[in-house]
């Protein structure tokens, strides 16, 4: 078990940033830890790295309790931090230097392990610029470079790709994937591709609360309901009266396209596939069929349901 | 101790690339050798006894620039800076215990410091010179008065860390801390204004003259004495505002 979480509680004053999450890292695992703006990620992440303690509740990482083996702890992870603030006034060799001293990696190693990691974020051409001088990619990957000198067990990324173009974040995205054969990494993010990209599992928090936990396409696919699509020669009526003797189908609607067919939508039950039994239905009254689909959920779909649209349930019940 | 010694470093170096430190030391090797120089020409001219002058040199108003203001300006960064950029966020959760940072810090501060202050050696080995003065400077109060001079300004840098590390605006941190010095430079007088007929005491006064920082100067150190109470005072309140300061950047950490 590389991390492990246990009702931890965060408060800042009257609000609870995170309340009562609970959730554990295997090693080797890559983890992405998605939520909207303010859900709580960050919180999470700086408890996880000794920076801001919890209020209340168990962590601990690679064996070690955050409250009395900090420096254990830290020890154990690397950090990139969501705005990346490093010393501008230190040019980005030395300043991986420092960190690496910083950290406690032997003399004789430090240089290779500097190398190693520069090479890897591919900060290696701006390597005599200061670090206030690069752009804000090369930063990302300065910070990056960060976690990765002392290579510790853990990498902790918090939104790694914030405020990069397409092309960084691709690299950002490989150099993860990468990583992931010798390090277990949770990293959060609100954007969903990469997170379903990258990661083996996702846990979404929403409201400092766990609101999933699972493989990003088994999560999709026993959560959201799915859409069929059929256009079949009939009239609407016709069409209804066809899939009327199938409980799982929901939200039935039918219009007329004016060409002589018509077509349905409805929403199918998470696990189900509805189109044996609609094909069946449709050739019982010879309707030609034209198309007969099932569209999948995205895990935007999914993200959607757990977050926004779980506040709007609560929101009628109360 | 590795923290300490990589964060001594990493800071010392930082000192060295700030054009503060320079405009510093431009201003005070000016603003010293004029003084020392117009003051060796008063020795000189009024036949004065050449032993007395590593003690007025404490007097001089370059000296109170280095005691009043300089400590302040350059600890303001010290945590200040970590704060307002956010780099205290990569500093704390940097595997090294809180104590580590702040003396390594400390230290740095202690070191550029002191190096500010090496070249007015210089200016009293020059007044040795018969070309100059010529004096027949005495050693031993020479050394005594930067011993002191450097256990003072120890305990005046770790409170500008403290003052440092309890805001994130360098300038509020620069101010609190130089309050503080003018506060310990005028407290023996204010002590013996307000206390009036209370003051006068035997044991009043003793207590009073301990923590007449400038006056201790004049009457031991630059006359050669060392009074280890005075170091006592020195260490012990060095040690304390340290602590202080160890417990103020730790206090992030605490629910």
């Amino acid at each position: 078990m590389m991390i492990s979480v246990r009702d931890l509680r965060k408060q800042f004053g009257a609000t609870a940033a995170v309340d009562g999450l609970s959730f554990e890292v295997q090693r080797g695992e890559v983890v992405g830890f998605l939520g909207p703006n303010g859900a709580g990620k960050t919180t999470t992440i700086r408890a996880l790295t000794c920076f801001h303690p919890a209020s209340s509740g168990e962590v601990r990482v690679n064996g070690f309790d955050v409250r009395t083996q900090g420096v254990d702890v830290r020890r154990s992870i690397g950090y990139l931090p969501e705005n990346v603030p490093l010393y501008p006034d230190l040019r980005v060799e030395e300043y991986l230097r420092y960190r690496a001293a910083l950290k406690g990696v032997p003399r004789k190693q430090r240089r290779a392990n500097v190398e190693r990691a520069m090479e890897r974020s591919g900060v290696l051409e701006v390597r005599n610029k200061l670090v206030g001088h690069v752009s804000r990619g090369y930063r990302q990957r300065t910070g990056l470079a960060d976690a990765l000198v002392a290579n510790p067990p853990i990498l902790i990324l918090d939104e790694p790709t914030s405020g990069l173009d397409p092309n960084q974040r691709r690299r950002i995205k490989a150099l993860v994937k990468e990583l992931a054969q010798e390090h277990t990494i949770l990293f959060s993010s609100h954007i969903l591709a990469e997170v379903q990209d990258v990661s083996s599992r996702i846990l979404v928090i929403h409201r400092g609360r766990l609101r999933a936990d699972g493989a990003p396409s088994e999560l999709v696919a026993a959560g959201s309901e799915r859409v069929l699509r059929v256009e079949a020669a009939a009239t609407a009526q016709q069409l209804l009266a066809a899939v009327s003797g199938l409980p799982s189908l929901r939200c039935k609607e039918a219009e007329d396209l004016g060409d002589g067919y018509a077509r349905l939508r409805a929403r199918a039950e998470p696990m189900g596939d509805p189109r044996e039994a609609v094909a069946l239905a449709l050739a019982a009254r010879s309707a030609a069929v034209r198309e007969l689909r099932l569209d999948l959920p995205t895990l935007e779909e999914f993200f959607y349901q757990v977050t926004e649209g779980s506040d709007r349930d609560e929101e009628s019940v109360a | 101790m590795n923290g300490t010694l990589v964060t001594l470093k990493k800071e010392l170096m930082s000192y060295f690339y700030s054009p503060v430190s320079y405009l510093i030391a431009v201003l005070f090797y000016l603003w010293r050798g004029f003084e020392v120089s117009a003051l060796a020409q008063t020795f000189s001219t009024y036949q004065l006894d050449q032993d007395l002058f590593p003690s007025a040199c404490y007097g001089l108003t370059s000296t109170f620039f280095m005691v009043l203001l300089v400590p302040g300006v350059l600890t303001m960064r010290c945590f200040a800076e970590e704060r307002r950029s956010g780099s205290i966020e990569m500093l704390m959760t940097a595997p090294l215990r809180d104590f580590e940072v702040v003396l390594g810090k400390w230290l740095a501060a202690v070191a550029f410091y002191s190096l500010l202050w090496l070249p007015s050696v210089v200016l009293l080995w020059a007044l040795t010179m018969p070309q100059f003065l010529g004096a027949d400077l005495a050693f031993g109060p020479v050394f005594s008065a930067y011993i002191g001079m450097f256990l003072l300004s120890a305990m005046l840098l770790a409170f500008g860390c403290f003052a440092s590390s309890l805001t994130d605006n360098l300038l509020l941190a620069a101010i609190v801390a130089i309050l503080f010095n003018l506060g310990l430079l005028k407290l023996p007088d204010m002590l013996r204004n307000e206390l009036g007929e209370l003051a006068t005491g035997y044991y009043a006064d003793q207590w009073i003259t301990k923590l007449d920082v400038m006056g201790n100067f004049a009457q031991w150190w630059a006359r050669g004495l060392v009074d280890t109470s005075q170091v006592w005072f020195y260490a012990g309140g060095t040690m304390f505002v340290l602590f202080l300061t160890a417990l103020s950047f730790s206090a992030r950490r605490v629910a």
